[in-house]
């Protein structure tokens, strides 16, 4: 039987075909999708698709207050209405569904809120071009089986939701499972892509596993270190590595199997870069309420290795640099060089308010070599390292808090 | 001539003293085997800012006192002022 969706940690497997079924048997619709479950908020989009009515995904971990605030409402119960899906005896196998999404116009519209970590998410609302802007559907890619590793309410579980659901493909959830399960789960189905944060690949080194039919490792929402790379290439020695460029506003905008990205014939005139930071024409992106002009600053800092054409690498989020007293740090910087150090298996960089320079910089390590003390790590960055970007803090802690996208917090 | 040290202050002073050659010696620099009431942080220890804006966050860590927030404190005795000890 094909399997549509796995998830080993509670011992949930879902063939197409009961996927099917269950669709069939929905005698409701909702436009509000909140779910603990994953497997539930596949079948609300998909469901979505099939109505070519409008969904709002509301993160799991939202309080009743906050969905409150971003929305108006405490309960959605009222939205629902029934629907009649006895027109959908067509629907047999997973094939039939591209016949839906052929469907699938203007009046379908997708909400989802970003994970900002300073106040309340912002609402941004997606067409079906601009969320699959990037979901490439192929024979080609019939066969792939893909490690879902992200919240499957936020843009980059979107884009892996729909890059599998329109070939076809198995979905195995390794997001919020322990390391074991996640290698586990990487076995026993044979996943060969996975699309992930840094943090969640470096959480699962240092091992001595090696998966050879993982095809493609994909990254993205965070700079990926060299360290972390190289230890990653051992893993899945058979990989290739791509990095993807994607936020909740915009959707997937460049990919590069490097870290250097070109700007594509067709975003040609859409895409520029302004005092070093990346902006987006309107035209490009999704709806967002508060927003009104032409172009979008991105908030990433980019450095042009190329004129024409154009590429660029990413250097860090420009909200991310910490002031010291006047001098830039750049938090990723910092967090390469200790990652380098040989028993280090996790680090934040984060800045503390201070009264002498406005912020001092700061941070927590992951040791998994009791040798390592804070001597040693200081005398390092000595040498790879100006004064000023040195931690004055060093803390070792059992665990790195991470965002609910799987991003290192910084604040 | 150095002010008195109490037997109050002088857990204090040990403690400050232990705080201000941590700073030092992450920064490769020698300890202070003497500190006194007057040592002045700048002129005496040899701090820079960075050195100062660690002390505040090393102290602020332990006596849960901003001792720059109103302004440059340059001496040791300053510091115990500020933390209340005096």
């Amino acid at each position: 039987m094909s399997l549509f969706y796995a998830d080993l940690s509670i011992e949930m497997q879902v063939t197409w075909s009961v996927l099917i079924k269950d669709l069939k048997k929905t005698s409701s619709y909702n436009p509000y999708c909140y779910h603990p479950d994953f497997y539930l908020i596949y079948k609300h989009i998909i469901l979505s698709l099939i109505l070519n009515e409008k969904i709002i995904l509301l993160d799991n971990d939202f309080t009743i207050e906050e969905i409150e605030k971003l929305t108006g409402y405490k309960e959605f119960t009222h939205f629902s209405k029934p629907i009649d899906l006895c027109g959908l005896d067509n629907l047999k196998s997973k094939e039939d569904f591209k016949n839906i999404v052929n469907k699938v116009d203007e009046n379908w519209k997708i909400t989802l809120y970003t994970s900002g970590t300073t106040g309340l998410p912002k609402k941004v609302e997606h067409s079906f071009e601009t969320i699959s802007r990037f979901v490439k559907s192929s024979n080609k890619n019939k066969e792939n089986v893909w490690g879902f590793a992200y919240n499957p309410t936020h843009m980059a579980g979107i884009q892996v939701f729909f890059q599998a659901f329109l070939n076809g493909n198995k979905l195995v959830r390794l997001f919020g499972l322990s390391k074991y399960a996640i290698f586990d789960s990487i076995k026993n189905y044979c996943i060969t892509h996975i699309s992930a944060t840094p943090t969640f690949y470096r959480l699962l080194l240092p091992t001595d596993e090696k998966f050879s039919h993982v095809e493609r490792i994909t990254s993205g929402g965070e700079k990926f270190d060299e360290v972390t790379m190289d230890q990653l290439k051992i893993l899945f020695p058979n990989a290739k590595f791509t990095n993807v460029y994607a936020s909740t506003e915009i959707g997937t905008l460049f990919a590069s199997y490097s870290n250097i990205f070109l700007i594509k014939q067709e975003l040609e005139g859409l895409v520029k870069i302004q005092n070093n930071e990346l902006m987006v024409h309107k035209s490009l992106m999704g709806n967002i309420e508060t927003f009104e002009a032409d172009w979008y600053s991105t908030g990433d800092l980019v450095e042009i290795t190329s004129e024409l054409p154009l590429r660029f690498r990413f250097i860090t989020r420009k909200s991310e640099m910490i002031n010291v007293g006047g001098y830039k740090v750049n938090p990723e910087e910092v967090e390469e060089a200790i990652f380098a150090i040989n028993g280090v298996k996790n680090v934040r960089v984060y800045s503390k308010k201070n009264s002498i320079l406005g912020n001092i910089i700061c941070c927590e390590i992951v040791k998994n070599n009791e040798d390592i003390n804070e001597t040693l790590i200081r005398s390092h960055l000595q040498t790879k390292l100006q004064e000023f970007k040195i931690p004055r803090m060093i803390k070792f802690v059992k665990e790195i808090i991470i965002t609910r996208s799987g991003k290192i917090k910084r604040d | 001539m150095d002010s008195i040290v109490t037997k109050f202050n002088l857990i204090y002073m040990e403690k400050i003293t232990s705080i201000i050659n941590t700073i030092l010696i992450n920064r490769g620099k020698r300890e202070m085997t003497l500190i006194s009431l007057d040592t002045h942080l700048r002129n005496d220890i040899g701090f820079d800012s960075l050195d100062l804006a660690e002390l505040t966050v090393r102290i602020e860590a332990e006596y849960d006192v901003d001792i720059f927030e109103e302004g440059i404190v340059n001496t040791v005795k300053e510091i115990l002022e500020k933390i209340n000890i005096d």
